[in-house]
């Protein structure tokens, strides 16, 4: 039985966005949109995962999305209807990068002065950030002192405190041994259930990993004779009853739909 | 370097002489205790002087007369006047050709100053010698012509080292101030100017031998203020190569006492310097 939800206004939607380098095609009528899941007695936001083939254009479209690269048609809108900018959207890159020249209190002092919203509560925020995150140890630390997994959850408190609903995380789980992977996914988890409008959207190859935390699967490839990568097909994880559970990975109709997910690619 | 040879063998080789590490001193990449690296450095140096000691005749002094001259000259007046006047033309050049070069490094991400700062590069080409003459006219005594000298020799070194750290500027830390809401005032303030305070430390240690090259040359100039450069040519001029020589260790002793005076600051002042080298 589907767990009980609505669909409500649109919170991001990607209009036939296209990227060209001269003559080379990399993506062409990407559509797309991401609308607000309300349920019942709870906060629930949204997880989105991106899914494609290395190379095909998944990382081009990431920075399309986050607004640091323009695409050469289309736009991406957000909240009601303003084109993104850089500084619309938290973005998590692949390595996790902060100022090495700053300590992590400082790179997140930075990021919460950045929030209108936090002013004048900006170490307070801080500090229970680093207390859920459990990095209250490591504030006056530069990041070449951290661990991957610190520098991930500093990353992600950084982009946090900066205050944006939205949060681009460019391939999470690349690298990851398996504990640190249960540790990233419940983070995420817990992240995409802290605001009701928070909504994260995950850029990934590794699809089960992805799709098991995720209530919409975007597929991107390239169809037969047509130039650039495009978004092929969208999976309502919702819809099949696959969103939202801790142990979905085991279930039949979890497998049946990352192979599904693989065919497609 | 010094990371390479002594950091890893700490972990895995012992204190004490190994005749067996010893042999890595000729192995591509070997890595000796700190302990063979003093050993291995004791035995270049005595090998420099046996050959120095064997091969010096008549006109080349002997080490032992240059061991005397060196120890009479530290205790001489006449060099430590002339090293303070050498010293405070070398850091008030220095001081000088850093701001100009932060000036136009800063604003070399501005395209109107972008142009300013690849010609000041290109100058490193030009000759001072053949500069001489219009500094003269330009400047009102020697001592004004010895620094403008100095700093226009020095800047485009300074410059061209400083514009390279722009350069390899990771695309990463711009990417992020972007995302953080950062506009480009912000992220020049952020990235280049915070970012890269360190490395201003570097470029001063790493071109200090430039300066100090540059200064025994603009101090001929005017010799009537003395200086270590006015000293060596006089040393010079009576062919006492006793002396040339013991300055010369000064000199040498001088620079090695700054650059490690530079790099210790940089890792005071930047903490994270001294991690990123170590990483």
């Amino acid at each position: 039985m589907m767990t009980a939800h609505i669909k409500d206004k649109t919170l991001l939607q990607a209009n036939n966005v296209s990227l060209r380098y001269g003559d080379n095609i990399i993506l062409r009528d990407i559509n797309f949109c991401i609308k607000d899941i309300i349920r019942p007695d709870m906060q629930q936001g949204q997880v989105i995962s991106l899914i494609g083939r290395s190379g095909i254009g998944k990382t081009q479209l990431f920075k399309i999305l986050s607004g640091l690269q323009q695409p050469t048609g289309g736009s991406v809108t957000i909240h009601d209807g303003q084109t993104v900018r850089a500084g619309d959207m938290g973005v998590i890159f692949q390595n996790y990068y902060l100022f090495e020249w700053r300590t992590v209190y400082q790179s997140l002092m930075l990021a919460a002065q950045k929030n209108n919203a936090l002013k004048g509560n900006e170490a307070a925020m801080i500090e229970h950030y680093a207390k859920a995150f459990h990095l209250e140890a490591e504030l006056k630390k530069y990041p070449q002192q951290l661990s991957g997994g610190q520098r991930q959850r500093a990353s992600i408190i950084q982009q946090l405190l900066k205050g944006s609903d939205f949060l681009l995380l460019d391939e999470p789980f690349s690298g990851l041994d398996v504990c640190v992977l249960d540790n990233v996914t419940d983070l995420l988890l817990q992240v995409s259930v802290s605001d009701e409008l928070k909504t994260l959207i995950i850029v990934s190859h590794d699809i089960t990993t992805s799709v098991a935390i995720s209530d919409t699967v975007l597929i991107m490839g390239n169809e037969a004779g047509k130039p650039g990568a495009t978004i092929k097909k969208e999976i309502d994880l919702v819809e099949r009853d696959l969103a939202w559970k801790k142990d979905i990975k085991k279930e039949k109709a979890f497998i049946d739909t990352v192979e599904e997910i693989k065919a497609c690619l | 370097m010094e990371a390479i040879i002594d950091k890893p063998l700490e972990k895995t080789a012992p204190v004490a002489f190994s005749s067996s590490g010893f042999r890595q001193i000729f192995t591509p990449f070997g890595r000796l205790s700190r302990q063979n690296v003093v050993i291995m450095i004791v035995l270049q140096v005595l090998i420099t002087l046996l050959i120095w000691y064997t091969t010096s005749n008549g006109l080349i002094p002997k080490p032992g007369n240059v061991a005397s001259a060196f120890g009479k000259l530290l205790t001489t007046k006449l060099l430590l006047d002339n090293m303070l006047v050498s010293l405070v033309l070398t850091l008030k050049a220095m001081l000088y050709s850093i701001i100009i070069t932060l000036f136009f490094a800063y604003t070399s991400v501005i395209p109107f100053f972008k142009s300013i700062a690849q010609f000041i590069v290109k100058c490193r080409y030009l000759t001072l010698t053949g500069l001489i003459f219009i500094f003269t006219l330009l400047t009102k005594d020697g001592s004004a012509l010895k620094l403008s000298l100095l700093v226009f020799g020095i800047v485009p070194f300074f410059t061209t080292s400083f514009l390279a750290v722009i350069l390899n500027i990771d695309k990463q830390e711009y990417e992020l101030c972007k995302t953080l809401g950062y506009n480009n005032w912000q992220t020049l303030y952020e990235v280049i100017i915070v970012g890269k305070a360190d490395q201003v430390f570097e470029i001063l240690r790493q071109n200090f031998a430039i300066s100090w090259l540059m200064i025994t040359m603009v101090e001929g100039l005017s010799m009537s203020e003395g200086g270590i450069g006015s000293l060596l040519i006089k040393y010079n001029k009576y062919n006492d190569l006793t002396n040339v020589i013991a300055l010369q260790l000064v000199i040498f002793l001088i620079g090695l006492c700054f650059d490690f005076l530079l790099g210790s600051m940089r890792h005071w002042l930047f903490p994270h310097s001294k991690l990123k080298q170590a990483t």
